[in-house]
């Protein structure tokens, strides 16, 4: 209970407060995905916006794809290093330090769902209508939040251990982003490197997401099938490393 | 009644002989073998307890494990064995504002950090103009914290840390906090406070401090209690060691 009323502070203070110094606040939101896509759109509409199936649009698809994977990369590296941030707190008063990777990512949740008004402004003006499986997506937000929070409890650990651990990640992260398709449709590569990316679970997270909000994407009952299975065990195996390692790892915040 | 009790703890750290803390370290050490663990133990077999209404000093030169021991009483650190029972809510007063983030104003700063120690929100946000008006920064309360001194700082910690009560208190050199005037105030409080049953664990280096405050001392050598008793005495013996 007390713990929850953390969280909620913990959550909106995660979403003010990097925009405390701003004119448009938290207006940053939802502007910066509609920029990161503008400048992606501009750059690969051409190569791209015609190899998609007929009656998708590049624009919303490219966009969704931003949506996940800014929610993804951002909330890994911060909820992994929430622990670290806030070691001044939690080496004086004892407070579940799990609240924190959780909470990170539940701000990310909350972001997720505010980008999915500019995510309906560009599907619009593309042409394209929501779909009635629209409020499917409170299903891959609440597995993709599953499935941060889970990767940021067992990499806090190590972020804690070994500084260079944020350079490495963020490379792997670079690294994780080309081997999803954020902005190609799968279409472009051959056969082989088609399998091997539908191996990474994000892109099923993707084919879901997509599918749901406009039927920009094919999703089968596989994707979510693994979407659910990932972002569970996830939540599950962080939890349980987190535990594990922690009282090791507190006495070196 | 005891509301404190510490039986035999140990606590020990693991650290690794790496003298990177990196990865690329780490790595390169395991290719060549040279991974060493070194165990440095903090705290070795304490055992005491703390009644209500007691204040109890923990004397000690740097690094014979003092801090360390008020963590494992905030129940921040665990120990290695032994066991920590506390009874009720512990209040720590350990580098005052821990919490407190530079761009939240002073209102929002007092709600997280009292609800960081364990207390009710809807309680806090009705206490929160009188804990704003005791620490004298009423006018600056919804103002950015980066806007406060560093006195003013410490005065609103104090004010949130002992505005419920709290059955522990656990005191690390927090006593001389903003001017005259308000260290003045802040010991009558904190002698309201012992009055009213808290137990107090405190670490000081201030001799006198301790002399006038505390019950009883302990005093720790090498993470190991090496005289326990009134408080008069074991500073007295304290004081002659270390000249």
């Amino acid at each position: 209970m007390k713990n929850l009323q953390l969280i909620r502070l913990l959550v909106g203070r995660e979403l003010t407060i990097r925009y405390k110094r701003s004119v448009i606040g938290i207006g940053w939101t939802l502007l910066n995905p509609m920029l990161t896509s503008f400048v992606l759109w501009v750059v690969f509409s051409f190569l791209f916006g015609s190899r998609l199936d007929t009656g998708q649009q590049y624009a919303p698809y490219l966009m969704a794809g931003i949506v996940v994977n800014t929610f993804f990369n951002q909330g890994l590296l911060i909820s992994a290093e929430s622990i670290s941030t806030n070691a001044p707190v939690l080496t004086k008063i004892y407070v579940p330090p799990q609240v924190f990777p959780i909470s990170v990512a539940l701000a990310g949740l909350v972001n997720f769902f505010i980008g999915l008004i500019p995510l309906t402004l560009v599907c619009l003006v593309s042409g394209q209508m929501l779909a009635w499986t629209f409020p499917l997506v409170i299903v891959v937000g609440f597995f993709l939040a599953l499935l941060v929070a889970g990767l940021g409890l067992s990499l806090s650990l190590l972020f804690i251990r070994y500084d260079d651990t944020r350079n490495i990640v963020g490379v792997l992260l670079l690294i994780l982003t080309y081997l999803t398709p954020v902005f190609y449709p799968l279409s472009v590569l051959s056969p082989k490197m088609q399998h091997i990316i539908s191996l990474n679970p994000l892109t099923s997270y993707l084919d879901c997401f997509r599918w749901a909000f406009s039927h920009n994407a094919n999703s089968t009952i596989y994707d979510w099938l693994y979407m659910g299975a990932t972002g569970t065990l996830s939540i599950l195996i962080g939890t349980t490393i987190f535990k594990k390692f922690w009282p090791r790892t507190v006495a070196m915040l | 009644m005891a509301v404190i009790e510490v039986k035999n703890v140990d606590l020990t750290y693991r650290v690794l002989k790496n003298r990177t803390g990196s990865l690329k370290g780490l790595f390169r050490d395991m290719i060549r073998g040279r991974i060493r663990v070194l165990d440095f133990q903090a705290l070795r077999d304490i055992s005491f307890t703390v009644d209500a209404g007691e204040v109890v000093a923990i004397l000690g030169r740097n690094g014979a494990g003092k801090s360390t021991l008020l963590k494992v009483l905030a129940r921040v650190l665990p120990p290695t064995s032994g066991s920590v029972k506390i009874q009720g809510a512990i209040a720590p007063m350990i580098e005052l504002g821990a919490g407190f983030h530079p761009e939240m104003t002073g209102a929002e700063n007092v709600l997280f950090y009292s609800v960081l120690m364990g207390r009710d929100m809807k309680r806090v946000k009705g206490r929160i103009p009188a804990i704003g008006e005791w620490a004298g920064v009423s006018d600056h309360m919804d103002f950015p914290m980066r806007t406060f001194s560093s006195g003013m700082i410490a005065r609103i910690a104090f004010s949130t840390a002992t505005d419920e009560k709290s059955e522990v208190l656990l005191v690390d050199e927090v006593l001389s906090v903003g001017d005259a005037d308000f260290q003045k105030k802040s010991k009558a409080r904190m002698a309201e406070l012992i009055k009213s049953g808290a137990a107090v664990v405190l670490v000081s280096h201030d001799m006198d401090a301790v002399r006038t405050l505390a019950h009883r001392a302990i005093w720790l050598e090498n993470g190991a209690i090496k005289m326990e008793g009134p408080a008069k005495k074991v500073v007295a013996a304290y004081e002659k060691q270390i000249q």
